[in-house]
Parts: structure tokens; C-alpha cells; sequence
């Protein structure tokens, strides 16, 4: 519809002029997250070279390819977190969100796509610096581009959904850090964050592929360094778009129960 | 008043307001336990594909983990918390009752927080070295235990350092709460031996943010490693840290004047 | 003609657990849960007219802000109806929500970090405002609000006030005809409530908006609402004009007298209120106003001497006070 298209760009205009502002801060806190695969890719080319160039069936340059594509669907991944919904509720943020005539999901979704812009110009240095330092080897065709670029923002909506969806807990009880907590240690393992899938043990592999979380990291990164066919690139996507749907779809359900229960209670 | 009552009387307070959140204990218990486990995953996969990772075997590298977890364990319910509100007070102009107390300052605002839960991470960790050492079979002679303990204290020490001088740049440029970040990230890589890394990496890792010196010289202690001479540049990198933070932190306190709104 | 906002007998119960304090009670509340009803809003009812502008009055706790989180949809009623421009809020339609606007006084809306002029521009893509009529609704805005050269600054170089102003514009952008006010004024100075309460007094002329407003400052209550609804305990104590607020509930008036000697003792004229060195002040009964005024004048040499209505807060202070003892 024509009015959300018009919100959607009006806040997303908000959010890019605002995280303009905050450049330093954004290339700070790139910078702090990218230690975390830069430390496993040198474990993992530490490894590589200790079995004469190639573990797994990935290169010490295939590595660095991963760990670099890594970062940019790292940060494509950080969307409004669960802890950000208890904070809103605390706060009295939800209250005026709900009296507008949209649903704070748009919100969300449009003010953190609008970031997200930013952070891909800001990163294209970062890549830069690190793939000088860490030489990876890239052999892309032009339709992993294509799909990789689409693949970047399914996981984002993804993920989106994911943690909006944990977010709705905060709705019945406050005490919910453990219950995030598990939720990431098992995200960091079956999504691709800690290593390629494919060094992973079989049936870690086959439960990642009823999982969404391979579809909002390992997927779209080796979408563009990996050799995929373009059949298996594009079911991929599909698979990100059943996913979105899902999410969408068990979104709306609770949903609705958690705005009974905010409007029993008033938060 | 004598530094170490005031420090055992925030630290009283800290326990004792923290134990009302009795809930807080098994929240901690559970993100080490999954700290644990994802550690043990990423060992395990490595030690799938190799037998030993630049000279560490796997009893050994469980070693550094523990140390890893110990040290973490330290940073974030004593010198993080302080820090951090350390750069609160700096950027809210806040700091000023910190200079009217009969106390000398550095110590006030680097003891008053006290995240008590977290100590669960140490005694996590003295578990995790606990079992690598029985994995290794090692001998734990008087020598050793010296060695593990001082470069222990040493580390600590340092990053402390390191994290006054860091947060003592917020007196001249307001804005680093940043830093906290990368200091985390920086804190993570030493989750494995320093040696693994590329030289430039390594020397960052060591001298400037001394997570080598916090984690993995501890860690050649127990696997029998560790050198003298290692220690004793420890020994001397910890005095050299210490005299700059203290430098740097009485430069700013008296360029210091308050922010206002 | 049917009223815009009408309330028939609304309640808001909540269920709040009970427990003693100590070990052993938490456990045993861990088995078994005990609850307290607390009834917020207790068989309320009122109906308002379009264009009128009502004040909430009570003391905190009373249920002010609950019926207005219901009145606005954020809150379900646990029984009674509440309907307003036709809508039931608590269905929260999108049509509903573009006819109305939630005001609370301390919630910032506007990005930080950005002029208002590009907040107000978001706001516009939220309520679909046509773009003419946006640009003539800000423009007007701007000008009652004297904030020309402040909409292009950053929000967080204003002061207080200024973002205050801001926030309100903001909020009234798409021209809600119905309008709910929650402590509009809390926090500023004198100066900026005056301003605030002149553009909402605007506001609702101009523009016939229904304005329901709670506060604390008497002083809101008295430059804006002709009618005022006092609730206690989720109760209504009191729903008609303020001056009839006033004599109902007052008996008495207030006499300021300031004499050359301070130490003469007025006890028997009646009740001193305060004593500042020469001025002091004395509640007399109505009846014997005329009485003890000429009684003071003949008796003591007077500089100067005033006759004046309780004020409104003590009123409200002794409507409480009295239903309290009453209980």
C-alpha cells in the first residue's frame, strides 16, 4: 500500500540521518565485532596450514573469504534486540508506539533498514583493510551477487522476526535473560556464526536445515563465496522467503495475545 | 581512611545488595554453563581436524579456556563495572564527590561497583583448569602455583591498567564508551594462545592490551611453559603499567572540571 | 446529538499479588498465589461533548491516568462501555487512532538527534496527513508557537521548554479532534506552562478538538477546563463547572490581614492559617465573613485587609481530606 511505502521511506530517511551523525560510534563498534571472526579465521587457518593448506575443503584464502563476508552479514543480523522490548515496555516507549496507526514491527523493520544502509558504506573500508591483511580468494559470478544481495536482507528480516518474536516474552514476565541467552549460544551454533556448516558434524548440518538460523548467516555467505548452483542459490532465497512467512505468520498470533495481555496489565 | 577497609567496605555492600537478587546467581550459572559448552563445541570441532593447534594440545588449550573464563570472571564484576561508571561520572560532570571524599580517588572509583555474580565465572573457570590439569597430568609443584597465582595477579593488574588509561582519555575526549566494546572483542581473542596469531596481532595482544599477559602467560604456568624471563617482563610490564595509569589518571583528574548540561 | 466521548459505568480491576514478607511466605507463594483486587477505576461514568475541554483532578493513584490509558485504547476495561467519535478505543482501528492523539507530558517522541522540521516530516508519512494540509497545519503551528528559528536546530540543542513545544506540535500534526493530555506541563517553568496551556486553549478553538487533560498544577486546570471531574479512589467525587467545585465544597473564605504590630494574637477571629511576620492569613466561615471582617477593623488598627475565596488546591485538599475522614 502506498502509505506504507511512504512511511517506510520517511523513517528510514530518519534513521540514515541519524546514524550518519553517529559515524564514529558505528565504525567503533564494527571495529570491536570484527575480533570475533577474525579470531576464528586465524584458528581456522592455523588449522588449515597445520594440514597443508586446506581443512574441511575450505582454503586458508576460502577462510578468509568466509570471515570476511561474515562481517558484513554480522552486521546485517543486528536488529532490535528482546531486551530492547523489555526496555520499551519499561519505559512507557510502547504506550505512544501503540497509539500511532501502524504496528511498531514497521517501525523496527524500517528505522533499522535505514541503518543498515549506512553500515554497508561504512563497512566497504573495513573490507577493504581486511582483505589486505588476510588475502582471501574470491571466485563470484554475477548471479551470487544477485542473490547474495538479496540473501543479506532476507536474513535481516529473518532475524527480525526471530528475535521480535522472543521479544514478545517480555510481555508476560521480566526475567527473561537466561532464556535469551540459551537462545543465542544454540543461534551461534547452528547458523554458520562460529564456523562454516560444513565443518560441522553431519547431524548438527541436517538440524541446521529445519532451523532458520543457517538461512540468516551461513546461507547468504556462502551464497557469494561458495560454489552454489544457481538452483541451489535460489531455493536458498526461497527458503529465506518460507522463513520471513513463518515468521510473519506466528508473529501476528502472538501478537495479539501479547497486546491482550499489555492492555490488561498496562505494562 | 585506609584503602583496603574502604575497598572491603564497597565490596560488603556490593555482596550484600546483590544478594537479594538470589535469582541473578543461577542467570549467571547458566550464560558460564553455555560459555562452557560453546567453548567445548569450538574445541571439539578443532580437535577434529588436527591433533594439536600451534603446539597446544587439547588438556592445554581446556587450560587456557579455564584461565580464560577465570580472568573474564574478574574483569566483569570488578574493574568493567568500575570503569564503566568511571566514564558515566567523567561525561555527566558527575565526578566531583569523588574529589570531596577523604579518600584517595583512584581507589574510590575503582572499587565502589561490585558485580558479585560474576564471580560464578571464576570458580567456573577454576573448575575448567581444575579438570585440564588433571587431563595433563600435571605436577603441581610450589614453583608452578607461584608462577600461576603471581602471573595471575600480574595480568590483572595490568588490565586494570590499561582500562584506568583508556577511561582516563574520556577526561580530554568525552566520548569513548565505544572502547568498552573493543576492549570485550580484544578480551576475546585471548580465548586462544596468543602464539596463534599474526605477529602485528600479537603485539597489540601483548602490549598494548595485555590479554597475553592476562591469560595465556597464566596458562604456560599450568602447561609448563612458562619461563622466567617471562615473568619477569611481566613483572616489568605490570610496574611500567601501573606508573602510566597513575600518571595519566592524576593528569586528568587535575585537568579535570565539571561537564555541565 | 450523540457525545463524543462517552464512559457508562467503567471499571479497571487489576489483580495484584499478595504476599507477606519473609522466607517461608515466598516459598509458600510459590504454590499458592494470593491476590488482591485493586479496583483502579470503580462504575465510572461521564459524557463529553464535542469541543469541551475537561480536567481530571485527584490525587495520585485516584485512576486519572487509567481511565485516560482507556479511553485512549491502551487499556481494556474490565467492565462497562466506552465509546469515543463512535470507535471503541480498546479495538485500537487505525481510523481511531488517526482521529485522536495521547499526550504524556516527559515522553519524547522527536529524534534526538535530528531538527524537529525532519520529525514533523515523519509524522506526516505515520498519519497519511495530506501534504497540503500538513504543511498549512505546521506552518500554523509554528507560528502560534513562535518556534521559527528553532525547528531547523537539533532537538537536543533546545532547552526543556523548547523540546516540550516541539513534542506538542508534534503530537498535534495530523489534527486530532480528540484529544488526551497527561500532565502536559510537569517539569516546566511558569513561563513555558502559560505558553503550552495558551496553545492548547488555541488549539481546541480553533479547531473544536475534545481535550481531556489530567494535572497536578491547579493552575492548568483553572486557565483551560470550565468543567472539571474530580475522581478518588476510582470514584467520581465530583463532575460539573470548577466555580461550582469551589462553592460546594468551600465553606469558608480566606482573610488576609497585615498590621503595623505583628504580635497581636487573631486567634479569636478564627483560624490563622499563616503568620509572616505583619501578614497573616485567616479561615473564616462564609456566613461570618462580614461579621469578623468588621469586628477586625474596628477592633485593630488594619493597613490593609483582603477577602478572598479558598483557593482552589485547598478545596480539592479538603474534598479529599473530608471523604477520607467520611470513610
Amino acid at each position: 500500500m502506498r502509505r506504507y511505502i511512504d512511511f517506510y521511506l520517511a523513517t528510514m530517511r530518519i534513521s540514515i540521518l541519524e546514524q550518519i551523525q553517529y559515524s564514529v560510534a558505528n565504525y567503533f563498534y564494527m571495529i570491536g565485532m570484527i575480533t570475533e571472526p577474525v579470531i576464528y579465521l586465524v584458528v581456522w587457518t592455523t588449522i588449515a596450514r597445520q594440514q597443508g593448506g586446506t581443512t574441511g575443503g575450505y582454503t586458508v584464502g576460502a577462510f578468509a573469504a568466509y570471515y570476511i563476508i561474515w562481517t558484513l552479514v554480522r552486521n546485517m543480523n543486528i536488529v532490535f534486540t528482546p531486551f530492547g522490548w523489555e526496555w520499551r515496555i519499561r519505559e512507557g516507549q510502547l504506550s505512544m508506539m501503540l497509539m500511532r496507526p501502524i504496528h511498531p514491527i514497521h517501525s523496527d523493520v524500517a528505522f533499522f533498514a535505514g541503518w543498515k544502509f549506512v553500515v554497508i558504506l561504512l563497512w566497504l573500508p573495513l573490507a577493504a583493510i581486511l582483505s589486505w591483511i588476510f588475502k582471501p580468494t574470491f571466485d563470484i559470478r554475477w548471479m551470487e551477487v544477485i542473490v547474495f544481495s538479496l540473501a543479506i536482507w532476507g536474513a535481516y528480516l529473518i532475524r527480525t522476526m526471530l528475535l521480535s518474536l522472543l521479544g514478545m516474552i517480555t510481555f508476560w514476565t521480566t526475567r527473561v535473560s537466561a532464556i535469551f541467552e540459551l537462545y543465542f549460544g544454540l543461534e551461534l551454533i547452528l547458523s554458520g556464526r562460529l564456523v562454516p556448516m560444513t565443518l560441522m558434524p553431519v547431524w548438527i548440518q541436517n538440524l541446521s536445515n529445519y532451523l532458520p538460523f543457517k538461512w540468516t548467516f551461513f546461507f547468504p555467505i556462502e551464497a557469494l563465496v561458495g560454489n552454489l548452483t544457481d538452483v541451489q542459490l535460489w531455493s536458498g532465497f526461497g527458503m529465506q522467503l518460507l522463513w520471513i512467512a513463518t515468521g510473519i505468520f506466528l508473529l501476528n498470533i502472538i501478537w495479539n495475545f501479547a497486546i491482550k495481555q499489555y492492555s490488561a496489565v498496562g505494562g | 581512611m585506609n584503602p583496603i577497609k574502604l575497598a572491603l567496605t564497597y565490596l560488603r555492600i556490593g555482596v550484600l545488595n546483590e544478594m537479594q537478587y538470589r535469582i541473578n546467581f543461577f542467570i549467571q550459572l547458566l550464560q558460564s554453563f553455555i560459555s562452557v559448552a560453546t567453548g567445548l563445541i569450538g574445541l571439539s570441532l578443532v580437535f577434529g581436524q588436527v591433533k594439536t593447534l600451534a603446539g597446544w594440545s587439547r588438556p592445554e588449550l581446556l587450560a587456557v579456556m579455564g584461565v580464560h573464563l577465570l580472568m573474564g570472571g574478574v574483569i566483569r564484576s570488578i574493574i568493567q563495572p568500575n570503569m564503566e561508571r568511571l566514564m558515566d561520572d567523567v561525561r555527566n560532570g558527575t565526578l566531583d564527590f569523588a574529589l570531596t571524599k577523604p579518600a584517595d580517588a583512584q581507589i574510590l572509583v575503582s572499587v565502589r561497583e561490585f558485580r558479585f555474580w560474576q564471580l560464578v565465572d571464576v570458580i567456573v573457570g577454576i573448575v575448567v583448569i581444575s579438570i585440564a590439569f588433571i587431563q595433563l597430568n600435571g605436577t603441581l609443584g610450589i614453583l608452578q602455583i607461584f608462577g600461576f597465582l603471581s602471573a595471575l595477579i600480574m595480568g590483572g593488574i595490568m588490565l586494570y591498567s590499561v582500562w584506568l588509561m583508556v577511561t582516563s582519555i574520556s577526561f580530554w575526549v568525552i566520548r569513548v564508551q565505544e572502547i568498552s566494546n573493543l576492549f570485550e572483542g580484544l578480551y576475546a581473542a585471548g580465548r586462544w594462545p596468543v602464539g596463534i596469531y599474526p605477529s602485528w596481532l600479537r603485539t597489540g595482544l601483548t602490549f598494548l592490551v595485555p590479554v597475553a599477559f592476562a591469560v595465556t602467560i597464566p596458562a604456560e604456568a599450568l602447561t609448563n611453559r612458562l619461563t622466567g624471563t617471562s615473568l619477569l617482563i611481566a613483572l616489568g610490564m605490570t610496574l611500567l603499567f601501573v606508573v602510566l595509569s597513575r600518571g595519566l589518571w592524576r593528569l586528568g583528574l587535575s585537568n579535570y572540571s565539571g561537564a555541565s548540561s | 446529538m450523540t457525545p463524543t466521548i462517552s464512559v457508562s459505568n467503567l471499571s479497571k480491576h487489576y489483580k495484584v499479588p499478595e504476599r507477606d514478607g519473609g522466607m517461608k511466605a515466598a516459598v509458600i507463594s510459590l504454590f499458592n498465589r494470593k491476590y488482591r483486587t485493586v479496583k483502579a477505576v470503580d462504575d465510572v461514568s461521564f459524557n463529553i461533548e464535542a469541543g469541551e475541554v475537561v480536567g481530571f483532578l485527584g490525587p495520585n493513584g485516584a485512576g486519572k491516568t487509567t481511565t485516560l490509558k482507556v479511553l485512549s485504547g491502551l487499556l481494556h476495561p474490565t467492565s462497562g462501555m466506552v465509546n469515543v467519535l463512535g470507535y471503541e478505543p480498546t479495538k485500537r482501528s487505525h481510523d481511531y487512532l488517526r482521529q485522536v492523539a495521547l499526550v504524556m507530558g516527559n515522553r519524547n517522541q522527536l529524534s534526538w538527534d535530528l531538527p524537529a522540521i525532519d520529525s514533523f516530516e515523519l509524522q506526516r508519512a505515520i498519519y497519511s496527513i495530506p501534504l497540503n494540509e500538513f504543511k498549512k497545519t505546521r506552518d500554523d503551528f509554528i507560528d502560534l508557537l513562535e518556534l521559527k528559528d528553532l525547528v531547523n536546530k537539533p532537538i537536543r540543542n533546545l532547552s526543556l521548554g523548547e523540546r516540550m513545544k516541539m513534542e506538542i506540535v508534534g503530537a498535534l500534526l495530523h489534527r486530532p479532534k480528540v484529544l488526551f493530555l497527561d500532565e502536559p506541563t510537569i517539569g516546566l517553568d511558569v513561563t513555558m506552562q502559560r505558553r503550552i496551556r495558551a496553545f492548547i486553549k488555541e488549539y481546541n478553538q480553533r479547531w473544536g478538538a475534545t481535550v481531556l487533560l489530567t494535572s497536578h498544577y491547579m493552575a492548568d486546570v483553572e486557565a483551560l477546563c470550565k468543567r472539571v471531574i474530580v475522581i478518588h479512589h476510582g470514584h467520581t467525587l465530583f463532575d460539573g463547572e470548577l466555580n461550582q467545585l469551589v462553592t460546594q465544597f468551600s465553606s469558608f473564605k480566606t482573610l488576609g490581614i497585615t498590621l503595623p504590630d505583628p504580635e497581636v494574637d487573631l486567634s479569636q477571629y478564627g483560624e490563622v492559617l499563616t503568620r509572616d511576620g505583619a501578614r497573616v492569613t485567616l479561615r473564616v466561615p462564609k456566613a461570618k465573613t462580614s461579621q469578623v471582617t468588621a469586628n477586625l477593623l474596628s477592633d485593630l488598627q488594619v493597613d490593609d485587609l483582603t477577602v478572598e475565596d479558598t483557593p482552589i488546591d485547598d478545596v480539592i485538599d479538603s474534598v479529599f481530606t473530608s471523604t477520607k475522614e467520611a470513610k
